[in-house]
């Protein structure tokens, strides 16, 4: 038979709450109820208040289907990647981690789904219209969960935002680029880190002038002489000639 | 918003990233070029082994893929007709680009259209002062 448990419905985050809702879990008919499209989770809940919720990383796809051919009804079809069994949600959970173990050398374990480790779900509500709504609600809650286990390292970005263009002063460093490969590649300095960076690149190229290219700066032989710990001149230099050539017409 | 070609949506619509941090990821890896395939007619092989055929609607840079108009084959061949169909990354196996598109030029164009948009409240306009 199909799990039912009476734990509460979401109260919060609910992004679409969808009532005379009939779901079916793997053919079977679990009734009438109340579907809730919340941001922790996707629960429904019948009239007595048993149901069952679904973990969104656990959620594979889901659909709108109008395909009246493939199935008699207009419904919203969930694919979970877990095994919903009698037993409780735990072990629903359990499943999904040993899932994860399974497949974590690059998703290539075909183990478990030929075993068949997946659960279809279709949600039928009474109200045609209402399955746009559903279908972009559980998108969005979704999108809130992405897989921890997929990105690798270099997506770890710290959230703070940095943006080159922002964090450079206006006065104009804009040569900056072409020392910069990839932009990402600064998002671990700070707007200090940055000034300092740019302070110790300007330093350097005036000690290796020929080798310097910067837009609109021509870098004179006569800034050698600043290499050996003029530093706070050399970068005023470096900003004056840089607000020349960033007046522009 | 959808065509590649059409360039006049706005900035912002057109990258289509919802924060820094998903851009930073997709400019990072190749998901830049399935965010290229907006609005072709594609195939998604699932890691089920189904696969699923319609337009792009949308990917995301955790590679959640949003189709429309979709075929659903399952995996006895089964086929279904499904409206709109949201996968996620994980689940995504592989993404079929289409024969027609120049792969190279789809990544750049999604990296220009993201450089617009932050190009696009002050610009920096060194760039076009560099000289030899």
């Amino acid at each position: 038979m199909v799990l039912l448990k009476s734990v509460p419905p979401p109260t919060e985050g609910v992004r679409h709450e969808q009532a005379e809702t009939t779901a079916i879990m793997d053919g079977k008919g679990l009734g009438c109820g109340t579907l809730y499209v919340a941001e922790t989770r996707l629960s429904w809940f019948d009239g007595s208040g048993m149901g069952f919720s679904l973990e969104y990383p656990s959620i594979g796809l889901h659909a709108i289907s109008r395909d009246l051919s493939a199935y008699p009804q207009e419904h919203l079809y969930v694919m979970v990647n877990a095994k919903l069994s009698d037993e409780n949600e735990a072990e629903m959970a359990e499943n999904v981690h040993d899932d994860d173990e399974d497949a974590s050398s690059g998703g290539e374990d075909d183990d478990d789904d030929e075993e068949g480790v997946i659960t279809e779900i279709r949600f039928v509500p009474s109200d045609k219209a209402a399955l746009e709504s559903m279908f972009s609600a559980m998108c969005e809650c979704q999108a809130l969960h992405p897989d921890p286990e997929d990105d690798d390292s270099d997506n770890d970005f710290e959230g703070e935002e940095y943006d080159v263009e922002e964090a450079v002063p206006e006065h104009g460093q804009g040569d900056v680029p072409t020392f910069y490969t990839y932009e990402e590649g600064l998002s671990a300095l700070t707007q200090e880190g940055q000034a300092t960076l740019e302070r110790l690149e300007g330093m350097l190229a005036q000690s290796v002038a020929q080798q310097y290219h910067m837009a609109g700066v021509r870098t004179d032989e006569s800034n050698a002489e600043f290499e050996d710990g003029m530093e706070v001149d050399a970068g005023t230099t470096v900003a004056g000639q840089f607000e020349d050539a960033d007046v522009d017409h | 918003m959808e065509s590649a070609e059409n360039q006049t949506p706005e900035p912002e619509l057109v990258a289509g990233f919802s924060s820094i941090r998903e851009r930073t990821i997709a400019e990072n890896s190749l998901v830049i070029l399935l965010q290229g395939l907006q609005g072709q007619v594609t195939t998604v092989d699932l890691r089920d082994e189904s696969t699923a055929r319609g337009h792009v609607v949308n990917v995301d840079a955790f590679m959640n893929i949003r189709l429309k108009k979709v075929l659903h084959r399952d995996r006895r061949g089964r086929l279904t007709q499904l409206e709109d169909l949201f996968v996620t990354g994980r689940n995504v196996r592989y993404v079929h680009i289409p024969d027609h598109m120049d792969i190279m030029e789809t990544i750049q164009g999604q990296l220009a259209k993201s450089h617009r948009v932050r190009n696009f409240a002050g610009g920096r306009k060194e760039y076009a002062k560099k000289k030899s």
